[in-house]
């Protein structure tokens, strides 16, 4: 008997609207994880940067454990565990305005900050030091060196590891299906347990999450040649 | 093991020669030397570890222990997901279903249930504090159940302002429930009585039924010989009265649920 493979199936009426919205929340979930990845992994840079070595050592310390722990057993953590420590309106706010998706962002957030911070820190590690000196000799203060003259050329420099861990974290959104998040992977999961067209559900999963890849690749190298920096 | 695979081929020799003897599923569980059971194995009384002899037991390792015997074949078990349940028969890795698989008619049209050997009542469970005493009362809530399971299913058709939240095992879905995540929880009735008896936070089970679902073994479809043989079992079994003793086994006086079967061991009209 062979096997018939008919897209079709999947991709009608109500299967249909399961992928689209599964296809929204994995990327809403990517965005806001992204922006919270890069605000923390510049914040987690630029503590590690202050010259006080036990800030340095607590940077090292959220390095190793979110890169240590699976992403799996955080998301997992976040969920169940940091709720149940908070007060109870908090809570109740955070179950009644969808704490899934939120949780979720938070933990792919701040997993994918520590490989950030490592990024940006080869980057800035690649400027030389006599830069920021004579920044500081020209009278810029910490942050007008860091932010004028130092990160501006070593954020370009990291835009292509961030390009990277964009496309880890993308793919990584799947795993909060397990906490219940409705996107991608968790929809699929879905057709496939209402039509048992395993092979169709999960062709059309790989096809959207390839098409998404291959789109932040593209953006990643336009932006690349776009922030080139003319060297003189 | 060796002899059963040499008897095994000596049998599909036989069977080959005799010209009439199609190969088909019940002659290749034979030739095989075993009966190859799907079973969830975390469904407590129907399929679960024991706790001191870490095997696998319960009702419907029982019902599956029969149909292997009327085979003649030694029973094997397969301890597989809720939602691998029915992918794993298709694909053959399993001979046969007892794994907690409700009727739905979507189910039926891609396998072939056996008679009903149990009748789940399908209810809600909830905290006391959402105040929650219908099903109606879920309007607009969010109810969890597992990945893949028909409880799933019927509360999106019941109840369809619910929004549904799933996981995959029984404990992420208490869990969640517990802490306030979703205001109720559908499954089998006995399960529910038992998380509620266990339970921390204080629980209800939802009195009415949510719906009514019979149980069948999965079998593929297309293979007449086999489920004949698995139906006879089950109408042989009930006639001589070893479900009932199978059942109360589980489920009677001495046991948690101190229930008996009501329903009968039937064909299950779609």
């Amino acid at each position: 008997m062979g096997y018939v493979f008919d897209l079709g199936s999947v991709l009608s009426g109500k299967y249909l609207d399961w992928f689209l919205i599964g296809i929204a929340t994995t990327l809403a979930l990517t965005v806001v994880a992204w922006c919270l990845a890069i605000a923390m992994g510049i914040i987690l840079t630029l503590v590690r940067m202050i010259p006080f070595r036990p800030l340095g050592w607590f940077v090292a310390l959220y390095v190793e454990y979110h890169r240590n722990v699976p992403l799996l057993v955080q998301i997992f953590l976040w969920y169940f565990g940091v709720p149940s420590l908070l007060p109870r309106p908090a809570r109740q706010w955070i179950n009644a305005h969808h704490g899934e998706f939120l949780l979720a962002a938070i933990a792919l957030g701040l997993a994918a900050a520590a490989y950030v911070a490592e990024d940006i820190r080869s980057g800035i590690r690649s400027i030389p030091k006599a830069q920021y000196e004579a920044a500081r000799s020209i009278g810029f203060g910490y942050l007008g060196a860091m932010g004028y003259v130092v990160l501006p050329q070593a954020l370009r420099i990291s835009v292509p590891p961030l390009i990277n861990q964009t496309l880890l974290l993308f793919k990584n959104t799947s795993l909060a299906m397990a906490i219940g998040v409705g996107e991608l992977t968790y929809r699929t999961r879905e057709v496939d347990s209402y039509t048992f067209k395993t092979f169709e559900a999960f062709a059309v999963a790989t096809a959207v999450y390839l098409a998404i890849s291959f789109a932040i690749m593209a953006l990643g190298s336009w932006s690349g040649t776009r922030l080139k920096l003319e060297t003189r | 093991m060796k002899l059963f695979s040499v008897l095994g081929l000596a049998a599909a020799l036989a069977a080959g020669l005799s010209g009439v003897a199609r190969a088909d599923q019940l002659a290749d569980i034979k030739a095989r030397g075993k009966l190859i059971c799907g079973t969830l194995g975390t469904s407590e009384p129907f399929s679960f570890q024991h706790p001191q002899t870490r095997e696998i037991v319960g009702y419907d390792v029982d019902i599956c222990k029969k149909v292997a015997d009327a085979v003649g074949v030694p029973l094997e078990l397969k301890t597989i997901a809720v939602e691998a349940r029915i992918p794993e028969l298709l694909q053959g890795r399993v001979d046969i279903l007892a794994a907690n698989l409700g009727y739905t008619p979507e189910r039926a049209q891609q396998i072939d249930f056996s008679y009903s050997y149990f009748v789940s009542q399908q209810k809600l469970l909830t905290t006391k504090e959402t105040g929650i005493t219908t099903a109606e009362g879920f309007a607009g809530k969010k109810i969890t159940a597992i990945k893949g399971s028909s409880s799933e299913q019927g509360v999106r058709r019941l109840i369809p302002t619910a929004e549904t939240v799933t996981f995959q095992d029984t404990s992420s879905a208490f869990l969640a429930l517990a802490q306030d995540k979703v205001d109720g929880f559908c499954a089998s009735e006995l399960i529910l009585v038992k998380l509620a008896k266990q339970s921390k936070v204080p629980m209800v089970v939802i009195e009415k039924s949510l719906f009514v679902e019979p149980w069948g073994l999965g079998l593929r479809k297309g293979e007449p010989a086999f489920k004949t043989l698995v139906n006879e079992t089950l109408a042989k079994a009930t006639g001589s009265g070893e479900i009932d003793k199978t059942f109360s086994k589980w489920f009677g006086p001495g046991t948690a649920f101190d229930i008996k079967r009501d329903y009968p061991i039937e064909e299950i009209k779609g």
